[in-house]
C-alpha cells in the first residue's frame, strides 16, 4: 500500500478510525489542559485556592475568575472554530480540578496531613458552562467575552459560598473573634507559609461596608472582559496551522 | 544506538535505585542552611523548655521562653516591623492551639521591636505519630523564616484518634479534623458530574475528524442542531438556577458569618528588660578554622551590687558552657549544647566595680556542624550572641556583644 492509498476500506472502518482518534484525542488532550492549566492556576492563583483562610471576599474573588478564564477562552476558540464544540471552557475547568483535586488529596491530605476541609479548590464549573453555552447561543466571540465572561465573574463567588459559607461561621477563640476558616490557618500549621503573607481583605473598598464581595465579583468579571479577548487571541494562534510545511 | 539503549538502561535501573531503596525521613528544616550572620544577630532564643519530650495524640506540650531582638539588627534583613510567631515543624504533625506573647495570643503578625526581650510561648497539640523535631521561629516579612532550636518530641498512638473541637459562637460544637468535609464533597461531586454531563452531550458523537472536514468545507453552521442549542439553554438555566438555590440555603443554614480576619497586631508587650550588670567592649574576636574556636578578648566591668562569673556564651542557639559555673538542666537539645565549651582565661569572680580584660574561647564542633563558621564568608562578618553571667546565688545577668570577626587559617 502506498502512502497515497486510503488506510481504511470501507465506510464502517472509517467510523471506527475516526472514533478512535476521538478516544485518543480526547484522552490526551484532557491531560495535556489538566498539566498545563494546573501549573498556570498553580503560578498565578496558588496560594488563594490552596487554603480556606486565602478564600476571603475580596482578593480570592478577583484574582481566581481573573487568571483562569485564560485557558478556557484559548481552547474554547480552538474547539469551536476548527469542530464546532461548546465545550473548551467545560473540559479545561474539570481537567483543572481533575488535576487539583489529585493535588490536594495525594500531596496536601496523604502526604503533609492537611485536612480537605481546609486545602479544597474553588468551584469553576458553573461559569465553564456559561461561557461554553453564550458562545454556543450566539457563535459570536465578542458576545461571549462580554457575556458569557462576565457571567464567569459574577457566578464564581456565589457558585462557591455553599461550601464556603460554613467556614465563616464565628468563633470566640482564646478571647478572639475568627473564623472556622481563620482557626484552621492557625492551627494546622504551615511552616513555609506566615500569616504576613495571606493576602487576604486589603483594599479600600471600605465604603461597601460588609456587602464589598459583589463589587469584587463585578470587578473580577470586568477584568475577565478584557482577559477573554487577549486569551481568545492565543487560542486563535494555537488553533492555526501555519507550523506544517505545506507539500 | 546499541550502546546508547545500554547505557540508557543503566540509567534507569540507577535512578530507579537511587529513589526506592533509599528515602530517608526529611526530619531537620534547614536550620544549618540558613545564613550564620541571620542566625546571630536577629532573633535570640533562650530560656527555652519543651515541657514533654514523649506524648500520646491529643496531648498537648507547651514550648516556652523568650526571645531578645538584637539591637544589632542587620541592614540585609528587613526589621521585624510584619513577624509571626510560628513553629518549625513538619507540616501540621502538632496543631498549634495557642501562641503567646507577652501574654497575648498572636494568631496574626504581630510587630516587634529591635533591642526588646519577649515571653513567648505556643501550645501545641498532637496529631499524628512518629519523632518530630519541633523548632521555634519566627517569620520576619523581608527576612524569612528564623528558625531557633529544636528538639526531637515523639507521639504515640494513631492519628485517627485525634479530635480538633470548636465550638461556634452560634452554638454548635464541631470537629476541624471533618467538619464540612461531606458538603465540599458534595458540591464539587455535583458539579463535576454536570460538567460532564455537558461534555458527554457532545462528544457522543464525532468529536474531531469529520467536525473539522465539515468546518474546513464551510459546513459549520450544520453541526450544531436547534437541539443543541435548546439543551445549552437548559444547562445555562439550570446553572443559574443551582447557583441561586445554593446561594440561598446556604444563607439559611448558615445566616451568621464573618468575614477572614486580617491586620497586624500591634501593641505587644516586652518583657522587663533588666538592664545589663556587666558592661563589655569587644578589644579584638577571631575565629580559628582548624581549630574550630572562637576566641574575643573582652574588657569586662561589673556595675552591679554582686561578683559574677561568665557561665554561657550564646549564639545562633548554641550555648556554650563553662560548666564550673553554670550547668543546663532544662534539657536543652544536646547538639546544641557545649557543656564544657566556654573557656575564660581568668573566670574568678569579678567583684562589683571591678573592669577586667579576659580571653574567651567558645570551641565545639557545633561551629562547623552548625555552619556557623561559614559567618566569614557572609557579607557582613560580625559576630554576635548573649553573654551570661552568675553571681553566687545564681542571679543572672545578661550582656550583648556584636563585633567583627576575623578568620584565622593558621
Amino acid at each position: 500500500m502506498s502512502a497515497l492509498n486510503s488506510a481504511v476500506r470501507s465506510h464502517a472502518e472509517a467510523v471506527q478510525v475516526s472514533r478512535t482518534v476521538d478516544y485518543i484525542g480526547l484522552f490526551v488532550f484532557f491531560f495535556v489542559v489538566c498539566g498545563s492549566y494546573h501549573i498556570h492556576a498553580m503560578l498565578t492563583m496558588g496560594d488563594w485556592d490552596f487554603w480556606a483562610d486565602w478564600k476571603d471576599r475580596r482578593l480570592w474573588v478577583t484574582v481566581t475568575p481573573i487568571v483562569l478564564i485564560t485557558f478556557p477562552a484559548a481552547v474554547q476558540y480552538f474547539l469551536w472554530e476548527r469542530f464546532r464544540q461548546p465545550w473548551g471552557a467545560t473540559v479545561c475547568v474539570l481537567a483543572l480540578l481533575f488535576g487539583e483535586w489529585i493535588n490536594r488529596y495525594f500531596n496536601f491530605w496523604g502526604w503533609t496531613y492537611f485536612p480537605v476541609n481546609f486545602v479544597f479548590p474553588a468551584i469553576l464549573t458553573p461559569g465553564a458552562i456559561l461561557l461554553d453555552t453564550v458562545l454556543l447561543l450566539s457563535g459570536s466571540y465578542l458576545f461571549t467575552a462580554i457575556i458569557g465572561a462576565m457571567g464567569w465573574g459574577l457566578i464564581f463567588y456565589p457558585g462557591n459560598w455553599p461550601i464556603m459559607a460554613p467556614l465563616h461561621v464565628p468563633v470566640e477563640y482564646n478571647g478572639m473573634l475568627m473564623s472556622i476558616a481563620d482557626i484552621q490557618g492557625y492551627n494546622y500549621v504551615r511552616t513555609g507559609t506566615p500569616e504576613y503573607i495571606r493576602m487576604v481583605e486589603k483594599g479600600t473598598l471600605r465604603t461597601f461596608g460588609k456587602d464589598v464581595a459583589p463589587v469584587s465579583a463585578f470587578f473580577s468579571a470586568f477584568m475577565s472582559i478584557l482577559i477573554y479577548f487577549m486569551w481568545h487571541f492565543v487560542g486563535r494562534w494555537f488553533a492555526t496551522v501555519r507550523f506544517i510545511k505545506q507539500s | 544506538m546499541k550502546l546508547l539503549n545500554k547505557w540508557s538502561a543503566v540509567a534507569l535501573m540507577a535512578a530507579v535505585a537511587a529513589t526506592s531503596f533509599y528515602a530517608p525521613t526529611a526530619s531537620a528544616h534547614g536550620e544549618k542552611s540558613q545564613a550564620a550572620f541571620m542566625r546571630m544577630r536577629t532573633i535570640h532564643w533562650y530560656d527555652l523548655k519543651w515541657s514533654k519530650e514523649v506524648v500520646k495524640v491529643n496531648d498537648t506540650v507547651e514550648v516556652t521562653g523568650k526571645f531578645h531582638v538584637f539591637e544589632g539588627w542587620p541592614e540585609t534583613v528587613d526589621a521585624p516591623e510584619n513577624a509571626f510567631l510560628n513553629i518549625g515543624i513538619p507540616g501540621p504533625v502538632f496543631i498549634r492551639k495557642a501562641s503567646y506573647i507577652g501574654g497575648q495570643l498572636v494568631p496574626r503578625s504581630v510587630r516587634l521591636e529591635i533591642g526588646k526581650t519577649y515571653d513567648f510561648k505556643v501550645v501545641l497539640k498532637a496529631r499524628r505519630p512518629g519523632d518530630w523535631h519541633v523548632h521555634t521561629m519566627m517569620n520576619v516579612k523581608g527576612g524569612g523564616p528564623i528558625i531557633g532550636p529544636g528538639k526531637w518530641l515523639t507521639i504515640e498512638g494513631s492519628m485517627a484518634d485525634f479530635k480538633n473541637p470548636i465550638t461556634t459562637l452560634t452554638g454548635a460544637t464541631i470537629d476541624l479534623e471533618n467538619y464540612n468535609l461531606e458538603n465540599t464533597y458534595f458540591w464539587h461531586t455535583l458539579w463535576y458530574v454536570f460538567g460532564l454531563a455537558w461534555i458527554l452531550y457532545w462528544v457522543r458523537r464525532p468529536v474531531f475528524l469529520p467536525r473539522f472536514l465539515l468546518v474546513n468545507a464551510g459546513r459549520a453552521d450544520e453541526l450544531v442542531s436547534g437541539t443543541d442549542k435548546k439543551i445549552g439553554m437548559v444547562f445555562a438555566a439550570a446553572t443559574v438556577l443551582i447557583v441561586i438555590f445554593a446561594m440561598s440555603a446556604a444563607n439559611g443554614k448558615y445566616p451568621i458569618t464573618i468575614p477572614l480576619q486580617a491586620g497586624t497586631m500591634r501593641g505587644i508587650k516586652p518583657a522587663v528588660d533588666e538592664k545589663s550588670a556587666v558592661s563589655i567592649k569587644v578589644e579584638d574576636a577571631t575565629y580559628r578554622v582548624p581549630g574550630r574556636a572562637m576566641r574575643m578578648k573582652l574588657t569586662m566591668t561589673n556595675n552591679g551590687n554582686a561578683a559574677v562569673r561568665l557561665g554561657e556564651f550564646y549564639t545562633a542557639s548554641v550555648r556554650f558552657l563553662d560548666s564550673d559555673v553554670y550547668k543546663d538542666t532544662s534539657g536543652y537539645p544536646e547538639d546544641l549544647l557545649a557543656e564544657d565549651g566556654l573557656s575564660v582565661s581568668d573566670n574568678s569572680p569579678l567583684a562589683p566595680g571591678e573592669t577586667r580584660t579576659v580571653e574567651v574561647t567558645a570551641a565545639d564542633a557545633a561551629w562547623e556542624v552548625y555552619r556557623l563558621a561559614d559567618i566569614i564568608y557572609d557579607p557582613d562578618s560580625r559576630f554576635a550572641g548573649l553573654l551570661f553571667f552568675f553571681d553566687a546565688a545564681g542571679n543572672r545577668t545578661i550582656s550583648q556583644v556584636d563585633a567583627p570577626l576575623i578568620p584565622s587559617f593558621m
